[in-house]
């Protein structure tokens, strides 16, 4: 017998080859996801200036609590999720119902068209918006020149509009990625749903409210999460595009922890503890999301 | 059972393969240092970062040539990043406790001289047996040395002007000598009448850069931060208020061109948009850039704060030094930098001739290319009229934390311009940056 031999039983080598094969992802899962994950949590009890770090208890989770940029941060990055992710998600349905109709022509190159924003660079594209959007750029002179407005709006030194472009921006980029999910999920929606539902006489609208949008929650769930993950992260526009700026107006967490880390005289710690709070965030609002939208088992 | 331990086998030699892997881009990264194994004989190849081809490259290629004419085996490796880049891979590099893929020499803006200096203890190479920082201008002592050890050797100057376009200037009724040695406040009336008679605005700004108000501050030896370089000082800084109300005329008189980034601010230049620019010595390749526009510039000296009676006309922006790792290496690289920019009166010659780099060598000052006149500026000697106003700049402590201040008075900035009172909007700077910055 085999399992005389070596000593294993059947059951025990079979565990053991299946332990082999997964022993490479677990490793470095290990190593790049859960060893930095708790080095990070243990910088956030240090402070102090560059490699000078002592440890400090909470005290940088009591700096969180009062720091006003952290606050300003916080604020604006909970604006951006408020008003663009709901805005997103909506357009990216509308979009994708549309698209979806067979007797659309040209389906495939709209679908191109607005997939097509999300596998553009993040900085490319950043770049690009900051110039569209300079005080002499390309949309305030078509706007003047179509006289929706007077003035040149300062779409990236003034703190309302600087909010509002990086809006645009994301929604811009965005909108396409989300679209993409709806569509394949409407796919799987049998249209002899749609039939009867005609029969009955339910009108386009009706039918979206009740079948479309019921049948596509789990998807509407899923990209909510992921896209509101995405807004806490939001790093490279803010950056690219206003720096931040005017006055932390459109600052972000991310860009904060940025700053924290390498603009101001580098604070790795108190840079952690911030970056703490965002996961605390996103697992408090994913549990929400799920509670609110998720099928109850 | 083989199977599984082939498949173990196999593992390691993958997991061992990525962390080699990984480890060896580092070197790769920076353009290769050639001393990581053999510490004990003296390196001859040393890497050399810093930001700017027009400006750090172009002196850097000309130090490498002098160099090697007296040390022909020396082989330097210059590698250019942005300054932001550089400042990343500095903290990275020198948190992860491998000197791995570091530059033997580095450049650093004078403003975070002193966070590098004192965050890293170690980390840079004491310098104070190779360059006399007697050699240098005076203000530039208080960035490059810690604790009595000089660790940079001073570069780029920052000495500021203001260029000027003589023909809006004289346009408005004005001659260059109206302009010279006048207060901020005559400046900003000047500044109405440009705009009456020309409509062109008197200056270009960007509200996320506060670099004129540490200018009007230095000018008066004033700074963010008290002299021991750590309290902050800014409820209580009547040059810093009296930069702030200036600030906010000039806003309210409508006579400044907003721009959003740096690319704005030099098309502003380039274009014609502003009569004026009050900045560092290092825009001058910028200016000259536009070639049509020659012979219509001018450069006089810095306005200066009407009510602080210590303020003078000459301050500094954005300097920068260099600066030696304490790596294997740092003897080639301390030797590099006191043969040349430490000590070599004839290469600065060569640097204002070929580049337009003012440094801060005190004997480079009297070579005859100093005085040579410069035909874009109407055959102005800018070089002496910037190495005067550089002896004459107000030596101030930068301290730690220029930027990190300056995020926070830019949100006041914009709370005062929004119509919050002065006193108050600074005592809540001050308040922030107290708990800010330890």
């Amino acid at each position: 017998m085999k399992a005389d031999r070596t000593g294993l039983s059947i059951r025990a080598k079979s565990n053991l080859t299946g332990w082999s094969f997964i022993l490479i992802a677990v490793v470095m899962i290990a190593a790049f996801y859960f060893y930095p994950m708790v080095q990070a949590l243990i910088l956030s009890f240090k402070t102090g200036t560059g490699s000078n770090l002592t440890y400090t208890g909470g005290s940088n989770y009591v700096r969180l609590l009062s720091d006003k940029t952290f606050l300003t941060s916080l604020s604006n990055t909970f604006i951006y999720l408020i008003i663009q992710v709901p805005v997103m998600i909506l357009l990216a349905l509308f979009i994708s119902v549309l698209l979806n109709d067979s007797k659309l022509k040209f389906r495939g190159f709209f679908r191109t068209a607005i997939f097509l924003p999300c596998v553009t660079s993040l900085v490319a594209y950043s770049v690009v918006f900051k110039y569209l959007f300079a005080a002499d750029g390309l949309v305030n002179s078509l706007l003047m020149k179509l006289s929706i407005i007077q003035e040149p709006i300062q779409w990236i030194t003034d703190p309302f509009w600087a909010k509002i472009t990086i809006i645009i921006a994301i929604t811009w980029r965005w909108t396409g990625y989300n679209m993409i999910f709806y569509l394949s999920a409407l796919q799987n929606i049998d249209s002899s749903i749609y039939e009867a539902a005609r029969i009955d006489g339910a009108s386009s609208f009706k039918q979206f409210t009740k079948i479309t949008v019921p049948m596509l929650k789990p998807i509407i769930l899923f990209t909510s999460i992921t896209s509101t993950i995405g807004t806490l992260q939001l790093f490279d526009e803010v950056m690219n595009i206003t720096k931040g700026g005017p006055g932390n107006a459109t600052l972000s967490i991310s860009q904060y922890i940025y700053n924290l880390s390498f603009k101001y005289t580098a604070d790795f710690g108190y840079a952690a503890t911030v970056s703490y709070s965002i996961v605390v965030i996103i697992v408090l609002l994913s549990i929400l999301q799920f509670k609110v939208a998720g099928d109850k088992k | 059972m083989k199977k599984v331990i082939a498949l173990f086998l196999s593992c390691m030699v993958l997991l061992a393969g990525c962390s080699s892997g990984g480890g060896g881009q580092e070197p790769a990264a920076s353009g290769g240092n050639s001393s990581g194994g053999d510490s004990g004989s003296k390196a001859e190849e040393i890497t050399i970062w810093a930001w700017d081809p027009a400006f750090n490259i172009a002196a850097l290629n000309i130090a490498k040539e002098a160099y090697s004419q007296k040390n022909p085996d020396a082989k330097i490796n210059i590698v250019e990043f942005a300054q932001a880049d550089i400042i990343q891979k500095l903290n990275t590099g020198l948190n992860s406790g491998t000197t791995k893929g570091l530059p033997n020499i580095v450049l650093i803006e004078d403003y975070r001289a002193q966070g590098f200096l004192q965050s890293y203890p170690d980390a840079f190479y004491d310098l104070s047996g190779k360059v006399r920082s007697e050699d240098f201008a005076d203000y530039k002592i208080g960035p490059t040395s810690l604790n009595g050890k000089q660790y940079g050797v001073p570069f780029d100057s920052g000495v500021t002007g203001m260029y000027v376009r003589k023909d809006y200037i004289e346009q408005a009724g004005y001659t260059l000598d109206d302009l010279k040695n006048i207060d901020w406040k005559q400046y900003i009336e000047i500044g109405k009448a440009v705009k009456e008679k020309t409509g062109k605005d008197i200056i270009t700004l960007d509200p996320n850069d506060l670099g004129i108000i540490r200018m009007m501050i230095q000018s008066a030896g004033s700074w963010y931060l008290a002299e021991d370089g750590k309290t902050p000082d800014l409820a209580g800084n009547a040059a810093l208020k009296e930069a702030f109300e200036l600030y906010k005329e000039m806003m309210e008189a409508n006579v400044v061109k907003v721009n959003a980034d740096w690319s704005q601010f030099i098309a502003n230049i380039n274009n014609g948009d502003v009569a004026t620019v009050p900045t560092g010595n290092w825009i001058t390749p910028s200016v000259k850039a536009e070639a049509s526009q020659a012979g219509q510039w001018a450069i006089l000296p810095i306005p200066k704060l009407p009510q602080s009676p210590n303020s003078v006309h000459a301050t500094n922006l954005g300097g920068s030094s260099w600066y030696v790792m304490n790596i294997p290496g740092a003897e080639t690289a301390a030797d590099f930098l006191a043969q040349t920019f430490g000590s070599d009166v004839e290469m600065y010659q060569n640097l204002l001739t070929n580049v337009g780099a003012i440094g801060t060598l005190k004997a480079a000052a009297a070579g005859e290319a100093y005085a040579k006149p410069d035909e874009f500026f109407g055959g102005q000697q800018i070089v002496n009229d910037f190495a005067v106003w550089t002896a004459e700049i107000p030596k101030v402590n930068y301290g730690i934390s220029t930027y990190a201040i300056e995020d926070i008075l830019i949100v006041e900035m914009q709370n005062y311009l929004n119509g919050k009172g002065i006193d108050q909007a600074l005592s809540d700077a001050q308040a922030q940056a107290e708990a800010q910055v330890k």
